[in-house]
């Protein structure tokens, strides 16, 4: 990193050398997960009464998915589960849109900066970008639950997002430690 | 693309660097503190409720009372909670964006704007939670939110949700704009 063109005297180095930074796009998609992950922490408190509302409605308009069977006290035992998966959905996203916005964001740089190679560096983008898209999974873990039934729902995403888009992460965290290891050998 | 060419990170202001910094020392000595001190925290929050029992609906009766008396300390250990994992998330959010501010916002008065919101209300925001907490034996749970809600989360979270917005504009901008040159 460098202060140079600021014109400021530096009284200490973070860093003797300039240090590579990713490309834009993966920037942006770091940038795009965190603030998505804010907005939705911030819907999660101030818009709760709607958002319950909205999942009732939607389970009400999925009768058959939920499972109903006409018993008022059961049938509210359902759709009250149903409510707090799809809250809980909302909530997951807060929480890993903005742990995976933050680990796409460091682990790119730290690609940028050690990573030989423009085909491997290349490689680990990808993994990596695929990866920090992993939160979108809750979003469909909540929608989905509602649409189609808490366990449908939950295993549509599971199956589709949470489960290809993680390994993807693992994977491409998994290049870079052994990037690094490789270079220190 | 030779060597110097290729692009680089810029340092951030100093004073955000120092105020990221801050906030993850701040939840790393609430964190600290919580468990250190959590008899004498829970004991101060129980007494400050008995002195104000109109405040918190307690009637004298023992069963009623003491269920009122845990759903509010549990409250307020989550408050307690959230400030540790909040500013710690957030000084993270706020070096990491500055930096991509720092690096990549050509316009000053533009990137100075933005890194100044991503500051202010990163550093800000988990200060609400420790407000909520120290205002539930005072004010009572709703009361307290509130007043944390109004002259903190608002204010602060806004301020960084804007900016994050703003940032995600120019950096999707400025990548439209390379391809273009």
């Amino acid at each position: 990193m460098t202060n140079a063109g600021r014109g400021a005297t530096l009284t200490f180095l973070i860093m003797s050398a300039t240090v590579r930074r990713p490309p834009l796009a993966v920037v942006l998609v770091a940038i795009v997960v965190l603030a998505l992950g804010e907005t939705a922490g911030a819907a999660m408190s101030r818009f709760k009464p709607e958002i319950q509302r909205y999942a009732a409605a939607r389970v009400a308009a999925n009768p058959g998915a939920h499972g109903f069977s006409g018993s008022a006290e059961y049938d509210d035992e359902v759709r009250e589960r149903a409510i707090f998966t799809a809250e809980a959905g909302l909530a997951f996203f807060h929480l890993h849109g903005m742990g995976v916005g933050l680990v796409l964001f460091f682990a790119s740089a730290l690609v940028a900066a050690t990573v030989p190679g423009r085909r491997a560096r290349a490689v680990l983008y990808v993994l990596l970008t695929l990866g920090g898209l992993f939160p979108l999974g809750y979003v469909v873990y909540g929608a989905a639950g509602l649409e189609l039934g808490r366990d449908a729902g939950i295993e549509l995403a599971e199956r589709w997002i949470l489960t290809p888009l993680g390994v993807s992460a693992i994977a491409g965290l998994a290049g870079l430690w052994l990037a690094l290891a490789r270079r220190r050998a | 693309m030779r060597e110097a060419d290729a692009p680089t990170w810029r340092v951030p202001p100093r004073w955000v660097l120092l105020v990221a910094v801050l906030s993850i020392v701040a939840a790393e000595i609430g964190g600290g503190s919580m468990a250190r001190f959590k008899v004498e925290l829970t004991r101060w929050a129980r007494d400050g409720m008995l002195a104000r029992p109109s405040v918190h609906g307690l009637v004298g009766v023992r069963d009623v009372d003491e269920r009122i008396l845990d759903e509010a300390l549990v409250k307020f250990d989550a408050g307690l909670r959230l400030f540790h994992m909040h500013a710690e998330g957030m000084g993270l959010v706020i070096i990491a964006t500055s930096m991509v501010a720092a690096s990549v916002i050509r316009h000053v008065t533009a990137r100075r704007a933005i890194i100044a919101l991503l500051t202010t209300g990163g550093a800000g925001y988990p200060v609400g939670y420790l407000v909520w907490s120290a205002l539930i034996p005072s004010y009572g749970l709703e009361r307290a939110k509130t007043i944390a809600e109004w002259l903190v989360w608002v204010p602060f979270g806004t301020a960084t949700i804007v900016a994050l917005w703003c940032l995600a504009g120019l950096v999707a901008w400025s990548m439209i704009d390379r391809h273009r040159a």
